[in-house]
Parts: C-alpha cells; sequence; structure tokens
C-alpha cells in the first residue's frame, strides 16, 4: 500500500540539500574571486554548483500536486517561497554564466570586470539559496522544532561545509588548470566548519529541549531518544560530522576524500531528519489519537465500492 | 463590512460528529479527507469526577493567516470579511500553506492535485445562510455570526469574556473560539 504525504517529504529534503550545497558552492567562488583570485576552485566545481540548484529545483517542481503548473509559484511576492524560487532561478543564471568564464572558447572569458561583477552577483544569490530553506523553516510559528532562527543558522553552516566538501570533491577529479593552494586548504576549512556544526547541534537540541516551549520539549524527544534518534546520533553526528572531521585533518588525499563524501552524506541525512522533525505541530489535545486512526494510504475500504 | 466568526461551545458538544458528516457530503469529499474532526479530549479525573470534552477542530480563519502569507501562486486568500479559501484553479499543492497552518485545517486533494480547506461554506454564507456544519449541530454547539454585529450571537458569547482562542500566543488572531470548562486544558 502506498503512503500519502500529506506533508512535505524526502524530495522537499533532497532539494534544501542540491540547493543548499549549490548555494554554498557559489557563495566561495564568489568570496575567492572577488578576495583571493580567479582560478582557485575547479572548472567542474564552479559548473556543479549551479547545476545543483538546478536539480534542487527540479525536485521541488516533482514534489508538486500540479508540477506542469510550477510556474505559478514566481507570482507572489510576499511568499518566501517565490522569493527562494526567484533567487534560485538566478543563481542558477549567474553560476553558469560565471563558470563560461572558466573557458577559453568564449571570447568574454578575458573581461575581468564582467567576471568580478559576476562573482558578486555569485556570492549574493548563493548566499540567500544557501540561507533560505532555513527561514522558510524557522518562519513556522505551528512546527515547534523549526521555530526560531537557530535552524536558519544550522542550514547556512551545513550549506556552506557541504559546499567546501563539494568543491574539495570536484577538485580531486578535475583540479584547477593554474592554482591548487586555496582549494588544498579546503579540508581544513571544512573541518572547523564541521566542528562549529557539531557544537551549534549540541546547543540547538539542548535549548529546544529544556529552554524551549512544551511542544517544542516533546518535539525534540524524537531526536534525543525517539524515531529519529539513531539516524541523527549514529547517521549524522557520528559518521556525518565527526568522522569527516578527523579525515578532514589527515594529510592523506584519499581519506581527505572519503571525509568529504562522507560531509555531503551527513548534509542529506540532516535535511531529510529535519524535514521529518518537523511533521510534529503542536497538537490539540486528543488530536494525535484521532487522526492515527485515519487511513494513510491507499486502504482497501477507501475504494471498495468502486469496484 | 461583516467578519465573520465561530464560536465552539464545547460544554454542549457531545461528539456525534454529524458536523464532520454534514462537511464531507456537502463538500463532496473524498474518504480520507476531512475539514473539521471532532477529538475527544480525556476522560480525565478520578471516578466519580471523571469528565471528558469534545473538541471541534477546523480552519480558524486567522486575521493574521500565516497559509495565506505562505501560499507562493496566491491561491490561499482571505476575503475582506475574514474568510480564507483556495481558490483551487491557481494551487499547485505545494503544501506551503499545509505545513503553516498551526492548527493543521489545511488536507491536500491528492486526486486533484489541490490543498483543500474549509471555507465556512462561503457560498451558503453569501445567500444569508448558515454553514452547513452550524446548520447540522442538534445541540447548538457552534454559533456562527458577524462579530462586527453588536447584536449578534457571537459578538456577545465573544465580549463576554469566556472564550478562548486556540493557540493564541502565536498571534495569528483565529477567528474561531472556544467556550471549554475551566477544569479543561488545551
Amino acid at each position: 500500500m502506498s503512503q500519502k504525504h500529506d506533508v512535505w517529504g524526502w524530495m522537499l529534503a533532497v532539494d534544501f540539500f542540491f540547493a543548499g550545497m549549490g548555494g554554498g558552492m557559489l557563495v566561495i567562488v564568489g568570496l575567492l574571486d572577488l578576495f583571493v583570485g580567479e582560478g582557485r576552485t575547479s572548472l567542474l566545481g564552479n559548473v556543479l554548483g549551479p547545476v545543483f540548484i538546478g536539480i534542487g529545483s527540479s525536485l521541488l517542481i516533482l514534489e508538486l500536486g500540479r508540477p506542469f503548473q510550477a510556474l505559478r509559484v514566481f507570482v507572489n511576492p510576499k511568499a518566501i517561497l517565490t522569493a527562494g524560487a526567484w533567487f534560485m532561478s538566478f543563481a542558477i543564471t549567474f553560476g553558469l554564466v560565471y563558470a563560461t568564464f572558466g573557458l577559453d572558447m568564449f571570447f568574454w572569458s578575458s573581461w575581468v570586470f564582467a567576471r568580478k561583477v559576476l562573482a558578486a552577483l555569485c556570492f549574493i544569490t548563493g548566499l540567500v539559496v544557501a540561507t533560505y530553506p532555513g527561514i522558510l523553516l524557522g518562519r513556522h510559528k505551528g512546527r515547534p522544532f523549526w521555530h526560531g532562527p537557530g535552524i536558519m543558522i544550522l542550514f547556512l553552516l551545513s550549506s556552506l561545509v557541504t559546499g567546501f566538501a563539494a568543491h574539495s570533491l570536484a577538485g580531486f577529479v578535475f583540479p584547477p588548470s593554474t592554482l591548487t593552494d586555496v582549494l588544498g586548504m579546503f579540508p581544513k576549512f571544512t573541518a572547523g566548519l564541521l566542528a562549529f556544526q557539531l557544537l551549534l547541534w549540541f546547543g540547538y537540541i539542548w535549548v529546544k529541549k529544556s529552554g524551549g516551549t512544551t511542544s517544542e520539549s516533546i518535539a525534540t524527544q524524537r531526536w534525543i531518544n525517539g524515531d529519529l534518534s539513531s539516524s541523527f546520533q549514529y547517521g549524522f553526528l557520528l559518521f556525518g560530522t565527526l568522522a569527516p572531521l578527523v579525515l578532514s585533518l589527515s594529510s592523506s588525499p584519499s581519506l581527505q576524500a572519503v571525509g568529504a563524501a562522507l560531509v555531503l552524506l551527513g548534509g542529506a541525512l540532516m535535511r531529510m531528519l529535519v524535514v521529518r522533525g518537523g511533521e510534529d505541530r503542536t497538537w490539540f489535545p486528543g488530536e494525535q489519537k484521532y487522526r492515527s486512526r485515519l487511513p494513510k494510504g491507499n486502504e482497501a475500504f477507501l475504494k471498495a465500492w468502486n469496484k | 463590512m461583516a467578519r465573520y466568526a465561530m464560536v465552539m461551545d464545547t460544554r454542549r458538544c457531545v461528539g456525534c460528529h454529524s458536523c464532520t458528516v454534514a462537511c464531507r457530503v456537502h463538500n463532496e469529499l473524498p474518504l480520507d479527507m476531512i475539514y473539521n474532526p471532532v477529538v475527544t479530549v480525556g476522560p480525565t479525573g478520578v471516578f466519580p469526577n471523571v469528565r471528558m470534552t469534545n473538541l471541534p477542530l477546523i480552519c480558524m480563519h486567522c486575521d493574521n493567516s500565516p497559509c495565506v502569507d505562505a501560499c507562493p501562486t496566491g491561491a490561499s486568500q482571505q476575503r475582506p470579511d475574514g474568510i480564507v479559501f483556495v481558490e483551487e484553479k491557481k494551487c499547485i499543492s505545494c503544501k506551503a500553506c499545509v505545513m503553516a497552518c498551526p492548527y493543521g485545517a489545511r488536507v491536500p486533494n491528492h486526486e486533484k492535485g489541490t490543498i483543500q480547506k474549509c471555507n465556512f461554506c462561503m457560498d451558503r454564507v453569501d445567500e444569508g445562510k448558515l454553514p452547513h456544519c452550524v446548520k447540522t449541530c442538534h445541540q447548538k454547539a457552534r454559533i456562527f455570526g458577524d462579530m462586527d454585529d453588536p447584536t449578534s450571537e457571537v459578538y456577545k458569547l465573544v465580549n463576554n469574556g469566556y472564550p478562548v482562542r486556540l493557540l493564541g500566543e502565536l498571534n495569528t488572531e483565529p477567528y474561531v473560539f472556544y467556550i471549554v470548562d475551566s477544569e479543561v486544558k488545551l
């Protein structure tokens, strides 16, 4: 029996992952070009950043009940999803155009000022794309695990970590043609951010458990010893954060690559868990019992008299 | 201009679910969709002082409605009289409103690919009739009317100080009010 999703499902979580990683990659590309110089990242990484955002957008479209009418999401300027859709579109465009500056076949590849402008635009739009899922979730008043600005910081941080890791992996596969000095430091940046991420997650869970409302405390219990706890503690904290932190500090490129791959898996898992953690509303007394009795999918009795 | 509101007198509700059925029939909802569940709180207490309360849930038609703000297509709208509704042809079922609503009042229709919700039976209200759930309630536990009319029953009930708003701390300013016994914790 197939399960019907009455709330956001795994595709949105994967969208958050790809869009966040792509946004983080654009932030890194933009910052390096503006303040260090061109050619510090792999051309493959420069291309993959906007491509990842595109993959995220595609999954968002597939999640819709009417995917062929997806263009309607651009309509309401007051909605944060609309802002996100516009910024993702801009980020994909600016990112792909910026990546063309790495190819000599394009006559504009030597236009330094245009490249700098695009780098700035990549930084701005990438930063918004990396941050907006956290803002989107943090504004949900009725979802106790998400509500508040903390989730925004966690998403931005994870986007940057996965961005560094993805650039590192792209550099292993397709090294920059000129300079590799900065790219070689990416595993160290990743390790620093992972340590910060570990600290922030402990703080977030602790504050939600002890310092928030009763409904926040109940929602957080799932992460401590509930159905999400194993995936969170072993999957995300141990194998998605702590293990890659150690591997990133090693001097072996292959171990660093394994660490970067684990960072990506951890980032995807974290978003899956956060989206699932938002299934919990602030329930009214008796509501969960009532809703637990409702059909979850295509139960036979729903179609019994159509035969 | 009218501002429609509903008062739920939980002291009168016996949990017969007539309102739920009437709503589903009138709105021709699939079996797995419910706009107005009636949940049961309790029983609580120790015999012989045992208490059970039925809590009818519904769209709160909030003045500060997070679902309308969250909708990227403009399908979720609010009329000047306060009724929040979904213009189905614009809805793409992104579920942003489902997630934004703190009351769980929005339901995906998987067959149509849209989100649907209670609209206070606005077609009937526009004709001067009562919503089906109110008309059906034989205990008169649901009272519907215009909050801008000082002679209306809802105005009087709300302004006598008894009714409470669910999740009032979220500042959504719901326009469905509840009369509950003081012993019941919501």
